[in-house]
């Protein structure tokens, strides 16, 4: 039997790194399939966000898993990093794609295209999110909440029972160390 | 510009946070005294200070990818006559845009919330129509919903009153709002809600976020009505998104423990919400702690934590925000202020009981405007509030079979029901069904709670007078709301054995659903009067009005529960109308129902089995009746309901129902238990005349006739009180048999003579009770010494019996007894083969319909009659024969002192 998201979830935290690979796979596994079912159901939808997805899939999970899945904000933790990883994924693949058929000309591309962030600068946003998270996770979670995902600082501070103000301290901290790193590495 | 090491950012992610707490000029300040104390932090310090207001400037990282497929830009395009301009807000339910009407009739700003859900086809037109519905609400305290509506490419929206200002707890900080100001605020809040309340429109989601201030500082409550309002709107029909973050899922902080559980959602939701709002507001936390909560610990708090007061929180550090105290006042004062009065508000409001919070909106906030007025406030602490609550409890036992079948539909299987074929159709009917089992449930609240003034019970009886009073005043009297309320206060009178209320309030109720076109409204209505006009000897018009109630009500699962109602009234009519096949019919069908039906509960099966009982204890199938009210009874125990006004009932039945089949001491012990129940229920109006008439009928039976002549005064004086003809008769009846115990002949005539033309008035000709009336005279003629006149009364007592049997009625309940009596009197005349021959057809009669393993008095005196004609024929051997089994069903039937049973062994020899 396949363990479920609140096992690996419970692994993790107890500092099991396969469970956590595991844990990192499932769910983006999961989110894939739910990006698919929703533009299926709704064709080109209006509005089918990240964190619409996010709400989606914690839904889905949760009503799968019963009444052990943990809470939303540690859920929106665990997969808002695997988000980000999806949406990296699918700038580069969209890159890809357009490299292809259309010889890399990207000055057609529409004005929403253009305020895009490149997946090359993602990719490298993402690196030093990792580290980040690893001198301080509670930042690099603000980030991808917040970059990756569209949550607003508000519902952020309520997922976590904290000011709004905190929030945004918390971001403005993220974005000084993460531009730090960026300019650091581009300068190698 | 270099990277910073873990253990650098360690040291300088503390100060990062005082900094960037700081505004620019508090910054300068903050660093150049830093300085002086390290000058090399500070320096670290300045330059990623410099560099975050580049970055700020810039707006680093502040637009999202935009790889997975995005909202395409909408400003400019329109919504019906809208403008979208710009996006104001987007969260789980989609985007909220700032819109401006396009055709120029209204220069005023809008908000549009664009729900990021799919509807299932058909959907699209109800969620219009309920949008328009809850666009009537109006109150310059709501949000006005302007429009609800499906765009094109099938999205919902929603348009709403744009309302720009803050959430109301921020408002108050901001303002620095003192206690009673926020007070007077909050009145504005309640005068919204209990206005939406009083259109049955409950709103579900109370929260900060749906409660806002505007510039102006009015309060504006958003999202009425509008968590309902997407229910089921998925496209898959299953629970959608919405519906999740609009229940319990995502936010609990302000949701009532009955929403966690999933149970009914009433007005008293609201009232919960309400106070968890104000206690946010005066405490300057949520109830459960200053947090952070996990959901997890939010659900726990909710449903098991007793909150601390709000006083004893209230400007703790830690608690984000509170109520300003006065000028120059002290944390003290304020907790002084918010001790008392408020505490008890507050705590009210947030029972987790539903029933013991305030009554409604309407209560919560007149308590509050006397703590603003300084008069007495009407909730009590806990101590008295426990009582009430248990006094409720007690209560709620005389239990309306349409308010909790309703119940049963909202809380456990609407999805079942509403699944079937005819969505749509099914849906709307739930909708109704919910909003009446609102109604009802408030009913239910208040007339439980408004005992709390006093602190000591009010009578049922007088509760039931305020309740009418209540709902006369407050509804639309063409609303089937309203004749729903009507009915089940009719009913409660009933149970209160208040036939003539009753039937005056069904009545009315009955006259009013004939101007309505809701099916299940007129059925009810009718079936309820009906089994009202046949408990006060109306017969003919009680089987017309079930047969109008069955009439309106077509054979789809959706009114499977007033099909069920109308069984049981229809039972009971039969039963009553002496037709017990049909009676026995009707309760089965009733009992099927029920266990097939996807509503199955105890509560509901109690009442089915109990009405089954009583069905096939009337047509005399003892066995299957005894073991019915065994299956009741522990369906009771089961539901914690064994020593409540309802087990009395069973008792009484069951007490009744072993009467009829002989086995007269353990009916004693039934009745006597059944009396005992209603006595320790004192606030349920005594105990019932037709239950003190039955226990007179067993002592009688036992030759305790002294015992017998008080509960049968008692069940006569109660009889007479209530105007019930029938139980008048019964009990005068039960009087001519005592007094003929007692030797007072004179006296059992008179009760005869009074009793006659009542029975005449109120009973059918050829009913089976005028062959019990004959039967007595016959008695009475033989004690006086008129034999012959015996004779032909006891001749005409059988026959009369007879006649009805043979025309399909009842009557064979009394058969074998008046025949015993023939043979006696054929016996004094010395008609000795008669009497052989009657004695032997009673004892073959009981021998048919005998319960196997039981003993009845009954079979024990035919077989005493038969053993004495037997004697009287010379026939010794088979007399002694007789006389022992007369011993031995006597013996264990009516107890081995009783004259009767010593006079057989006498005769055994």
């Amino acid at each position: 039997m396949e363990p479920t998201i609140s096992w690996l979830i419970g692994a993790a935290e107890r500092g099991d790194g396969v469970a956590a690979d595991t844990l990192f796979s499932a769910l983006y596994a999961e989110l894939h399939r739910l990006a698919k079912r929703e533009l299926a159901r709704h064709g080109t939808p209006p509005s089918l966000s990240a964190t619409t997805l996010l709400h989606e899939a914690y839904l889905d999970m949760a009503a799968r898993d019963g009444p052990s899945f943990p809470d939303r904000a540690r859920f929106m933790g665990y997969t808002a990093r695997v988000m980000r990883g999806l949406i990296i994924d699918h700038a580069r693949e969209r890159h890809a794609h357009k490299r292809g058929g259309l010889f890399e000309i990207t000055s057609l591309d529409t004005e929403a295209e253009e305020n895009a962030v490149d997946h090359r600068e993602l990719a490298q946003i993402s690196e030093a999110l990792d580290e980040l998270g690893r001198v301080e996770p509670a930042l690099a979670e603000v980030v991808d909440l917040k970059f990756f995902c569209g949550f607003s600082f508000a519902e952020i501070a309520a997922m976590r029972d904290v000011s709004e103000r905190t929030v945004q301290r918390n971001w403005e901290k993220a974005r000084i160390y993460l531009h730090r790193k960026i300019r650091a590495d581009l300068a190698l | 510009m270099s990277t910073l090491s873990p253990d650098q950012w360690q040291t300088l992610s503390p100060y990062l946070d005082q900094a960037l707490a700081l505004t620019d000029d508090e910054r300068a300040a903050w660093l150049a005294s830093l300085g002086e104390q390290n000058s090399a932090l500070a320096a670290q310090l300045r330059a990623l200070l410099d560099e975050h207001r580049v970055l700020a400037q810039e707006g680093f990282l502040e637009e999202g990818p935009t790889a997975l497929p995005s909202t395409p830009g909408l400003a400019g395009q329109t919504i019906g006559p809208y403008t979208l301009i710009s996006q104001i807000g987007q969260g789980g339910m989609g985007t909220v845009w700032l819109v401006q009407r396009s055709d120029g009739r209204f220069q005023r700003k809008a908000a549009v919330k664009l729900l990021s859900v799919g509807l299932a086809r058909g959907v699209a037109e109800r969620f219009r129509r309920e949008g328009a519905i809850l666009g009537r609400l109006s109150h310059p305290h709501i949000a006005e919903l302007l429009d609800a509506g499906v765009t094109t490419a099938g999205q919902p929206y929603l348009i709403l009153e744009y309302v720009d200002g803050l959430p109301i707890h921020s408002y108050c900080d901001q303002h620095n709002l003192d206690v009673n100001a926020r007070c007077r605020l909050f009145l504005d809040v309640l005068s919204a809600v209990a206005h939406a309340h009083a259109n049955l429109i409950v709103h579900r989601d109370i929260k900060p976020s749906n409660v806002f201030v505007n510039r102006g500082g009015q309060v504006k409550l958003l999202d009425f009505g509008i968590a309902k309002l997407l229910e089921g709107a998925g496209s898959d029909g299953s629970a959608t998104l919405l519906t999740h973050e609009a229940g319990s899922a995502l936010t609990p902080e302000f949701a009532a423990p009955e929403q966690i559980r999933g149970g009914l959602v009433t007005t008293a939701t609201d009232v919960y919400a309400l106070g968890v709002l104000l206690y946010l507001l005066l405490a300057g936390q949520h109830p459960a702690g200053p947090g952070p909560h996990s959901a997890a610990g939010l659900v726990k708090a909710i449903m098991e934590t007793e909150p601390p007061r709000v006083s004893e929180v209230a400007g703790r550090t830690g608690a984000k925000a509170s109520p300003t105290p006065d000028r120059g006042a002290t944390r003290e004062r304020l907790r002084r202020q918010l001790r008392g009065d408020l505490d008890t508000i507050v705590a009210k409001a947030i029972k987790k009981e539903p029933q013991e919070r305030y009554a409604s909106v309407t209560a919560l906030a007149d308590d509050l405007r006397r703590y603003l007025r300084h008069e007495p406030i009407s909730a009590r602490p806990d101590t008295i509030s426990y009582r009430v609550g248990k006094f409720a409890r007690r209560n709620r036992l005389a239990v309306v079979l349409t308010a909790f079948a309703l119940m049963a539909i909202v809380a456990g299987t609407a999805g079942t029901l509403i699944q079937a074929r005819t969505a749509r159709e099914q849906r709307d009917f739930a909708f109704r069904q919910l909003t009446r089992a609102e109604a009802i449930n408030d009913l239910d609240n208040f007339i439980l709670t408004d005992a709390a003034p006093s602190g000591k019970p009010l009578r049922l009886n007088e509760l039931l007078e305020r309740a009418e009073r209540l709902v006369r005043r407050e509804h639309d009297l063409t609303d089937v709301n309203h004749i729903q309320l009507l009915v089940s206060i009719g009913r409660k009178y009933q149970s209160q054995d208040q036939d003539a209320s009753a039937l005056r309030v069904l009545e009315e109720a009955y006259k009013l659903s004939r101007n309505v076109t809701d099916r299940s409204t007129r059925a009810l209505a009718a079936c309820a009067l009906g089994n009202a006009a046949s408990g006060s000897g109306d017969p003919k018009r009680a089987q017309a009005l079930i047969r109008e109630g069955f009439q309106e009500l077509p054979n789809e699962s959706q009114f499977v529960l007033d099909r069920i109602f109308c069984l049981e009234c229809g039972s009971r009519v039969s039963d009553d109308a002496g037709e017990p096949s049909d009676a026995v019919a009707r309760a089965l069908t009733a009992e099927q129902l029920v266990e097939g039906s996807p509503v199955r509960s105890d509560v509901l099966q109690a009442d089915t089995l109990m009405g089954l009982a009583q069905a096939y204890r009337s047509a005399g199938q003892f066995g299957q009746a005894d073991g019915t009210f065994e299956r009741a009874s522990e369906t009771l125990a089961r539901l914690g309901r064994d020593d409540t006004q309802q087990a009395g009932t069973l008792f009484n039945n069951w007490g009744l129902m072993r009467y009829h089949s002989g086995r007269i001491l353990e009916a004693e012990r039934a009745l006597r238990r059944a009396i005992e129940i209603s006595q320790e229920n004192p606030a349920e109006g005594g105990v019932s005349p037709q239950l003190l008439n039955n226990y007179a009928a067993t002592l009688i039976d036992l030759d305790r006739f002294d015992e017998a002549g008080n509960y049968a005064n008692r069940a006569f004086a109660e009889a007479q009180k209530a105007g019930d003809e029938i139980l008048i008769v019964q009990t005068l009846l039960m009087r001519a048999r005592v007094y003929r115990g007692q030797h007072d002949l004179a006296h059992s005539d008179a009760m005869l003579a009074l009793a006659e033309p009542r029975m005449r008035k109120s009973l059918p000709a050829g009913h089976y009770a005028f062959a019990s009336l004959v039967s007595e005279r016959s008695l009475n003629a033989v004690a006086e010494g008129d034999i012959p006149e015996g004779m032909r009364l006891a001749g005409e007592a059988v026959a009369i019996a007879e006649t009805s049997i043979k025309n399909g009625h009842a009557g064979a309940i009394l058969m074998p007894t008046l025949l015993v009596r023939r043979s006696n009197v054929e016996l004094a005349a010395h008609r000795t083969q008669d009497a052989v021959s009657d004695a032997e057809r009673a004892v073959s009669l009981l021998q048919a319909s005998a319960v196997p393993g039981t003993f009845s008095s009954a079979t024990g005196h035919a077989y005493l009659a038969l053993a004495k004609a037997l004697a009287a024929e010379s026939k010794t051997d088979e007399a002694r024969a007789a006389a022992r089994s007369a011993a031995e069903q006597l013996q264990n039937a009516i107890g081995p002192d009783h004259t009767d049973t010593q006079r057989a062994r006498q005769l055994a020899g």
